[in-house]
């Protein structure tokens, strides 16, 4: 038979067919060889490197997804480190509220700065509370650093207080060290003027200035401020004499309304 | 004629990639058999002869992309066999219930040889390999290739 019987007999599919199992079959028998195992690893390698380039591209998604998701948690986080902060400071100044309202004798109600007046300074402030709490016009409002100022109207849900700054606000003072009374008021741009010390009373600085009693609203012994700078003028009868509040007016969150009337209001 | 084997030559080795790389990396448990799919086509268009030779070239081609285990020849065995199964019944493959109906069976029939052999000797349970590695991944196949039909495969299959 010649060589072009073989190959019309590979036209028949049957021939093909047994020809292609008879390769396979020896390829199964003799497949181990050095060069297929070289194709094969070289075939493997550029499998390898298509997946590591596939795996490359989901890393890279992963990854992005991962960092958006991070930056998430890490807002929040952020957030909440802020409540927390915030919480915190809140509970340190209601403990220190508790803690002086505990000590004083004196029947205080808490309440809470919601807003403050449209002009400009800290001349008011706008408190939770009003009439419905008990509280009425003329009331001092205290902290635990001192004189805050006194409810100068009232609402059943709200009112509002006139701090030590208003220039319009007066209040009898006491030295603490030489016992005499003068007058606060007259404030602005945080800080306070102490009238009427004649110039022969001795005056320091760093000398606390208290409420003298001496009034239908405020207790006795309650802290105004700290004397800064005397001006002493032998001319003059007076001393003018500068303290600083001993209330910060700028952090002020929380107050305390004093409800004990005094004893001569009581009696009215 | 060649220029349509053409373009089959790079069918086929872009799909050989695809299912040695995306597939795998996509589906861990049960793969389409894309390799398959795409030679039950040809040989539903061409019939057995050509079936076969390409059964026997994308045999040999998957069986050197296969890991260091897979014994060389085997899948050329497996799919020479399925070529010519699937060639022969190429002129009643115009429909897609006639077609899944080759699709299945020549996947069974490439599936059953391929354990088989690679088998020999070993004890297994043949019923626990149809069932969850056979049948699931033969369902599979059948299920994009019906998919593949309908998208491009019954153009292919379509005799001018």
């Amino acid at each position: 038979m010649k060589i072009q019987t073989y190959l019309s007999l590979l036209k028949r599919p049957v021939a093909l067919l047994l020809l292609y199992i008879l390769l396979s079959v020896l390829l199964m028998q003799t497949g181990d060889n050095s060069a297929l195992r070289g194709i094969r690893w070289t075939m493997l390698q550029v499998v390898e490197w298509i997946d590591d380039v596939q795996a490359g591209f989901y890393l890279t998604e992963t990854v992005m997804k991962e960092n958006e998701t991070l930056k998430a948690e890490n807002f929040d986080l952020r957030m909440t480190r802020q409540q927390m902060r915030e919480l915190y400071h809140e509970n340190q100044r209601l403990k220190e509220m508790l803690d002086f309202s505990e000590r004083a004798s004196l029947k205080y109600l808490l309440a809470r700065v919601v807003g403050s007046g449209p002009e400009t300074g800290i001349r008011t402030f706008i408190l939770n509370v009003g009439s419905d709490d008990g509280v009425g016009e003329n009331m001092a409002v205290v902290n635990p650093d001192g004189l805050v100022g006194k409810i100068k109207a009232v609402t059943p849900g709200q009112s509002q207080v006139q701090t030590l700054l208003d220039p319009n606000f007066f209040v009898s003072a006491r030295l603490e060290a030489s016992r005499v009374v003068g007058d606060v008021g007259g404030g602005g741009d945080f800080e306070l003027a102490l009238n009427h010390i004649p110039t022969n009373i001795p005056v320091e600085p760093g000398e606390l200035v208290l409420t003298s009693g001496m009034s239908r609203i405020y207790h006795p012994g309650l802290k105004i401020g700290v004397v800064t700078e005397i001006k002493e003028d032998t001319r003059d009868l007076f001393q003018e004499i500068l303290i600083r509040p001993s209330v910060n007016f700028r952090s002020v969150e929380e107050v305390f309304v004093v409800l004990t009337p005094l004893p001569e209001v009581a009696g009215k | 004629m060649n220029k349509e084997y053409g373009w089959f030559v790079v069918i086929f080795i872009a799909v050989l990639f695809i299912q040695s790389t995306v597939v795998d990396f996509l589906i861990s448990a049960w793969k389409p058999d894309l390799v398959l799919i795409t030679l039950v086509i040809f040989a539903a268009r061409y019939g057995r002869g050509p079936g076969a030779t390409a059964g026997f070239l994308v045999g040999i081609i998957s069986d050197v992309m296969s890991g260091p285990g897979t014994l060389i020849g085997l899948g050329a065995l497996a799919k020479t066999i399925t070529g010519y199964f699937a060639g022969s019944w190429a002129r009643i493959a115009q429909e897609p219930s006639q077609f899944i109906f080759i699709l299945f069976f020549s996947g069974l029939v490439h599936d059953v040889l391929y354990f088989s052999i690679s088998t020999l000797g070993i004890e297994i349970e043949w019923w626990v390999l149809l069932q969850w590695h056979m049948f699931g991944s033969l369902l599979f196949t059948t299920i994009v290739g019906l998919l593949v039909y309908l998208l491009v495969g019954r153009r292919v299959v379509e005799k001018e």
